[in-house]
Parts: structure tokens; C-alpha cells; sequence
């Protein structure tokens, strides 16, 4: 499988590196926190965690960790990790610290390191604005309570009887109580209020707190031994007043009205402000993801195709098995097979060679299809032709077969690359700077959902349109030689 | 004439005892015959009687299961040759395959013209792709190949702007455009429109004036009587009758023969 090598060499900067061997149970003796301390964190997320107009990240957890990493002289490289998915990338040694509003929950307790509190809250029950019935947690049994799975207030809000319903972002679940989709949310109150300041949202309203005060912490690998230095700065900067300061600046009156200031923007202006960086991330990212996953994905595919048509039982069999098992799994699931689950297995992509590789190896099950089908179509008299003047099977196909099977195939292929176009931004969910997540980014402080995400609609179906005109001269060029 | 001839009737030719099944229908169950140097011989029988394998079989597209076939200086016995798992034969008997090959050109009854070449490409894709010769030299040979078969002023037109019958002399051209000592001809004409017919025909009478030695098969009987030098009639995968056109085609001496010839004159 020379295709194979080829896409392991290309998978990333580091290429294939051993991920961390398993922590053993008991701590190694003092473990220094790394110089560079990879931090994993949403982006959208605010107070705690989010961008600012610029593309940096900033808010309350982001602020802290880089104040305690600057006071133990480290270097703080935040990743950027979709909640649902921090702890995996824990895990599977993608970042090495969470700083993200994590509650110390017994299960938690269990199986990572925790640092000491940094910030404590109480959890609020949100409602529609009109909502009647629901006054406090004990009234949400029986409701449907919009909740990120994998956050502790979903535990909270299923302890209360509520009926979960999964979304992922605190600010899309809002969203969805003011439409009356789930009839309440339980978060946190430092981010709800948030909310509520930045948008002047008056569809949903704060009904009552829950008893419990929740503290938030940073979580490690098992056995990772930086727990220590992070506590003594926890614990330095709430003597000195540092941690106040941060408290105040996210969460005093007065910042919560320089936060809706800088809110204020009108939604022209907030899209327009995004256009260029999203641009960029097109050009940087979604473009290149999607012309070497497609160039990649097509070598892939003739070599499945040809496999696929072998005399040879066993070749022809694992073809199947191979476009049998990419066409019958989700994208979705191949992408997270590939960046969170081969590192358990030692082998450990960046992101983008993550993408690259589950991408053409997708692009290949969908094209194998196509391009066999389009050789099958290629008259066997072709071939004997070929044959007859002392062709080779490599030269029959390059110089006969393939030239008549491209006309065939190339309708069909333009569908998968336009797919393609458009899967690329599911890659969002494996740490891809793309341009969907630059929108999302942008999305989560300003709430700006409509303009955002039509503007990146925009961009992709404008390079649908373009790569459709590209097809049509291409098609009309393979055809010349056909009756018209 | 391509090749000087000190001998006229030496046999280019020597077919023995071919045979060729499909699972269990013996297709070619036992032929032998030879092919004079120079001469044209042409092959006539009912359809299923295995004339057309047999024609592929000295091209090696169907690889006879028995038999030995000598054309020229390359000697094959197929008893010895076996395809492996796949299809695929051993390297030297690939590389003996493919020297047997080279000596024969094949015109198909369907021509089989690459669709997205020119007339001028089809011709010149076996020199230039495959024996590997000087392009411009490649390109002199087949427009005067071309000519050769009335396609001047045609040369740049790709296969579906033409006739079928300039679409058969094309393929004429591109088979003869590697110099073999054999060319084979299945059913040149069958696919043709009648009015067709007689350019592609003129063409076939021009080379066998010109000393070609081929083997057509062919149900054209008022052709086969003009140009053949030898006529086999086949018949259920063995040679019923072998003669000059006078012997087989007027004064036929098996029953079988007869019956075929005159369905042919009744059609």
C-alpha cells in the first residue's frame, strides 16, 4: 500500500510519533509542568473562554492559566478543543492541561489529576422569558432541559428529572429555550449573566439558583505531577490579589458594561469584521485540506478500483471490504477514529494531517465506486485493441482505458469533490483552524449566528460555483472527440 | 512488399493441432494449416465454428490450451504455456507471448478505433508508444499509410467523424503501421453498410496484390474467390475442407461444405 506510506508521510509536521507511553499508576516523583504547556480550552465559551474581535483568545480560564503559566516561566499554547471532545484529547496526549470551567465531579476525581479551585459558582435555571410553570429546579421534572452532555449541569438537570437534550453550546441552548425547543437550562451563573449583559437577550430570564456551589479546576493527565506548582500559584495570586483582579475585570458590574459596549456593534459590522479572516482561513486551510485531500482520495480510489477488478480473490475482496467500510461509517466517525483514537495505537497526527488522512481516505471509498464503474464502461474491444499492438496493461490503461474512462467519470467525481468541499468543515471537531470554525469562533461572543454562518455558507458555495464552471470546461473538453 | 522473398511459397505460417476450450465447449478441437509466404488465405464457416477463435488464437488474444504455432521465426507450443492465478503468465512465456504477437497485426469486425485519438494517432500510437520510434518518423509512415488506404485529407478527424468503412481502413492502417510479417483480418466488412463494403474491400485486394501475406475471415464468397490463394472451411472447431477457391468454394467434396455455401448464396 505505497499510497498508504505516502499519506503517512504527508500526515503532518511531526509526521508519526509515538504517542505518550500510559501513565503509570502511581505519580512519577515531580514531573515539572512542560515548557510548553499545551492547554486545551472551547473559544466559545465567554467569559471563560472565547475570542476577541481580533482572533485571539481571551476570558477568564484563558487569562488565568497564561498568568500562572508566565509565573512558572512556561510557555501557554492554547488548543482550541470542542467540549465534547476535551477530555479524549486529553487522553490521547493532544494537550496536557483543560482549562475550561472544569467541576471536580467524583468520576473526575478518579481519573485525572485536579488542581485546586480557582473560581467558585452556583448553577442558575433558565427559562423563557413567558414561562410560567417553572419557578425552580424542582419544577424541571419531566422538562425537556437543553445541556452539553458532557458538562456537570446536565448531571445536575437530570438529578432535577429533566429529560436532557443534547446541545453542545451554552449559547446555542439559549437559543434554542427562546424557540421553545427545550423548555429550560441549567448553567452556570457567571456565564449566563454573561450572556444575557453581551446580548440584551429578553426571550429567556434567570428563575432561581441551584443550592450547590460549584467550584472549577484545571484538569491533567493522571500521575502528571504539575499539581503542585499550578496549586502554589492558585493559591500566590489569590494572596497578592491577582485572582480578584481577573474576577473583576470579567465579572464586576463595570466590565460586564465595557463587555456590552464592545457588544454593540451592529451585525453588518460585526460580519464584515469577520470576512477577511474567514477568507483567510478559506485560502489557508479549507482550499489546501480540500485539493490534497481530492488529489489524494483519487490515487487512492484507482488503486481500489484496479484492486477491485483483479482476478485474484483476496485483492478484489479487501477492495470490497475497504469501500464497504468507508461508504458505511459516518465521516464524522472516521474523523474522530483517526485523530483521537490511532494515537492510542501510536499513531499520532496534527490535526490537519488527521484531516488529510481521513478525508482521501473517504474520498477514496466514494470515488473507487466511480472510477471502477467508468473503466467497466470502456468497451472490452478497447482493450484488445491495445493488446493487439503490444500494449502492457500499465500502458493500455494510462494511454486507452483511463483517457475514455475519465470522460465517464468525471460528472460523478465532481459531486465528491463538491462533497468534499463541504465535509471539510466537519473537521472542525478535530482542532481544524478552518473556515467554519472561524465563524463559530466568531459566532460565540457576539451571538451574531444568522450573519456569521451565512457568510460561510457564502464562501462555500462560492467555491461549489467555481469548481462546477471548472467542470463544465473539463467536461466539454473530455467530450470533443464524441458524437455531439 | 515489405520483406524480399527468395522463396514465394515457403510457408510463413505452420498451425498445429490448435486447440481451445471455453469451461466445456471445445471451441477448437483440432487445426492445422499453412501459410505461404505472400499468400492470402481466408476462412469461411458458420458462425460458432470457431473461426474467429481460431484467427485470435495467432494473436494470442485467446491463448490456445494445445497446439504449436510457428509464424516466422517465433515458435510457440502452447502445451507449455500455462497462466498463472489471475491470468498472468510466467515472465519468459510473457515475453515469448509478446514476441509471437508482434508478428501479426489484427484488424477487428468492429474496428475498435481508440475513439479519443485522431485518425493520425490511432495510427501512430503503436510505433510511437510501443516500439518506441521517432515521432516525426512515426507520423511520415502513417499519413503515407493513410494515403495508402484513401484517407488522405482525413488524417486529423477523430473516429466518429468518419464512415464506418474509413473507420475499418483506418484500423487497416493502424495494424499495418507496425510492419508485422502477418496481417489478420476477422470479418472486415460484416459491420459495414452495403455500400461500404467495396472501399474497405478494394483496400484488402490492394495489399494481397502487393504480396501481404493474410488470413481473413470473411463471408464475402465472390471476394474470397478473387483473392485467396487457400480457403479453409471450418466447421465445429475443425478444418472441414482446405483447397485453392476452385477446389473449396466450386467443387466443394463434403456434404457439409456444400450445404454451407449454398445457405450463403440463398441469403
Amino acid at each position: 500500500m505505497a499510497v498508504f506510506a505516502v499519506l503517512l508521510a504527508l500526515a503532518g509536521p511531526a509526521g508519526v510519533a509515538r504517542a505518550a507511553a500510559p501513565q503509570p499508576a502511581h505519580p512519577a516523583p515531580a514531573a515539572a509542568v512542560p515548557k510548553v504547556l499545551r492547554v486545551g480550552t472551547e473559544g466559545v465559551y465567554p467569559p471563560f473562554s472565547y475570542h476577541d474581535g481580533n482572533g485571539n483568545f481571551t476570558g477568564y480560564d484563558v487569562e488565568l492559566i497564561q498568568q500562572i503559566g508566565k509565573r512558572l516561566g512556561v510557555q501557554v499554547q492554547l488548543v482550541q478543543t470542542p467540549f465534547d471532545s476535551m477530555f479524549a484529547a486529553l487522553e490521547s496526549g493532544r494537550i496536557d492541561l483543560v482549562a475550561n470551567e472544569i467541576s471536580p465531579t467524583p468520576e473526575r476525581k478518579a481519573k485525572y489529576d485536579l488542581s485546586a479551585p480557582y473560581i467558585s459558582t452556583t448553577g442558575v435555571v433558565v427559562v423563557a422569558s413567558g414561562n410560567k410553570d417553572i419557578t425552580s429546579l424542582a419544577d424541571i421534572k419531566g422538562k425537556r432541559a437543553g445541556q452539553s452532555l458532557t458538562s456537570n449541569w446536565s448531571q445536575v438537570a437530570k438529578k432535577a428529572g429533566a429529560t436532557i437534550v443534547p446541545i453542545q453550546d451554552m449559547d446555542k441552548a439559549m437559543t434554542a429555550l427562546a424557540q421553545n425547543r427545550v423548555q429550560v437550562v441549567v448553567n452556570d451563573e457567571l456565564a449566563v449573566r454573561n450572556y444575557l449583559n453581551t446580548t440584551g437577550n429578553k426571550q429567556v430570564k434567570i428563575v432561581s439558583t441551584t443550592s450547590d456551589k460549584t467550584d472549577s479546576v484545571f484538569a491533567a493527565r493522571k500521575g502528571s505531577g504539575y499539581m503542585p506548582q499550578i496549586n502554589a500559584q492558585i493559591a500566590a495570586m489569590r494572596s497578592d490579589g491577582a485572582l480578584q483582579q481577573l474576577y473583576d475585570k470579567y465579572f464586576g458590574t463595570k466590565a460586564q458594561q465595557q463587555e456590552k459596549q464592545a457588544g454593540n456593534r451592529s451585525s453588518w459590522q460585526i460580519v464584515r469584521d469577520n470576512l477577511w479572516p474567514m477568507l483567510l482561513a478559506t485560502l489557508r486551510t479549507t482550499i489546501p485540506l480540500t485539493a490534497i485531500s481530492f488529489v489524494l482520495g483519487l490515487a487512492i480510489a484507482l488503486l481500489i478500483a484496479l484492486m477491485r477488478r483483479s482476478t485474484i480473490a483476496i485483492v478484489s475482496w479487501l477492495a470490497r471490504a475497504y469501500i464497504s467500510i468507508i461508504r458505511g461509517t459516518p465521516l464524522l466517525v472516521q474523523l474522530f477514529i483517526v485523530f483521537y483514537g490511532l494515537p492510542q495505537l501510536g499513531l499520532k497526527f496534527s490535526p490537519f494531517g488527521a484531516a488529510i488522512l481521513a478525508l482521501s481516505l473517504n474520498v477514496g471509498g466514494y470515488a473507487a465506486e466511480v472510477i471502477r464503474s467508468a473503466i467497466a464502461a470502456v468497451p472490452q474491444g478497447q482493450w484488445e485493441a491495445a493488446e493487439t499492438i503490444g500494449m502492457d496493461y500499465r500502458t493500455t490503461l494510462r494511454r486507452v482505458v483511463l483517457p475514455q474512462a475519465a470522460r465517464i467519470a468525471v460528472p460523478p467525481l465532481g459531486n465528491t469533490l463538491v462533497s468534499l468541499v463541504k465535509d471539510t468543515s466537519l473537521t472542525s471537531v478535530i482542532l481544524v483552524a478552518d473556515l467554519f470554525q472561524k465563524a463559530q469562533n466568531a459566532a460565540a461572543p457576539t451571538f451574531e449566528y444568522m450573519g456569521l454562518y451565512t457568510a460561510a455558507a457564502a464562501y462555500y458555495w462560492v467555491i461549489c460555483f467555481v469548481l462546477n464552471a471548472l467542470q463544465g470546461r473539463l467536461e466539454k473538453r473530455l467530450n470533443r472527440y464524441v458524437v455531439r | 512488399m515489405t520483406t524480399p522473398q527468395s522463396s514465394p511459397r515457403t510457408p510463413l505460417v505452420e498451425v498445429t493441432s490448435m486447440a481451445k476450450r471455453f469451461g466445456d465447449h471445445e471451441v477448437i478441437k483440432d487445426v492445422s494449416f499453412e501459410v505461404g509466404k505472400g499468400t492470402v488465405t481466408v476462412v469461411i464457416g458458420p458462425s460458432g465454428s470457431g473461426k474467429t477463435t481460431l484467427l485470435r488464437g495467432l494473436n494470442a488474444l485467446e491463448l490456445p490450451d494445445s497446439g504449436a504455432v510457428r509464424i516466422g521465426d517465433v515458435d510457440v507450443d502452447f502445451g507449455q504455456i500455462h497462466p498463472g492465478r489471475g491470468g498472468r503468465l510466467a515472465k519468459p512465456d510473457r515475453e515469448l507471448v509478446r514476441r509471437y504477437r508482434a508478428q501479426s497485426g489484427m484488424v477487428f469486425q468492429s474496428h475498435n478505433l481508440f475513439p479519443h485519438r485522431t485518425a493520425l494517432q490511432n495510427v501512430t500510437e503503436g510505433p510511437i508508444v510501443v516500439q518506441h520510434r521517432p515521432a516525426a518518423e512515426a507520423d511520415d509512415q502513417a499519413r503515407k499509410l493513410l494515403e495508402k488506404v484513401g484517407l488522405t485529407g482525413h488524417v486529423d478527424k477523430y473516429p466518429y467523424q468518419l464512415s464506418g468503412g474509413q473507420q475499418q481502413r483506418v484500423g487497416i492502417a493502424r495494424a499495418l503501421a507496425l510492419e508485422p510479417e502477418l496481417l489478420l483480418l476477422d470479418e472486415p466488412t460484416s459491420a459495414l453498410d452495403p455500400e461500404l463494403v467495396g472501399g474497405v474491400l478494394a483496400v484488402i485486394r490492394a495489399l494481397a496484390q502487393e504480396g501481404r501475406t493474410m488470413v481473413i475471415v470473411t463471408h464475402e464468397i465472390r471476394f474470397a474467390r478473387q483473392v485467396a490463394d487457400q480457403v479453409l472451411f471450418i466447421d465445429e472447431g475443425l478444418v472441414v475442407e482446405r483447397g485453392t477457391p476452385e477446389q473449396v468454394l466450386e467443387h466443394p467434396t463434403k456434404e457439409r461444405t456444400r450445404t454451407f455455401l449454398q445457405r450463403l448464396l440463398e441469403a
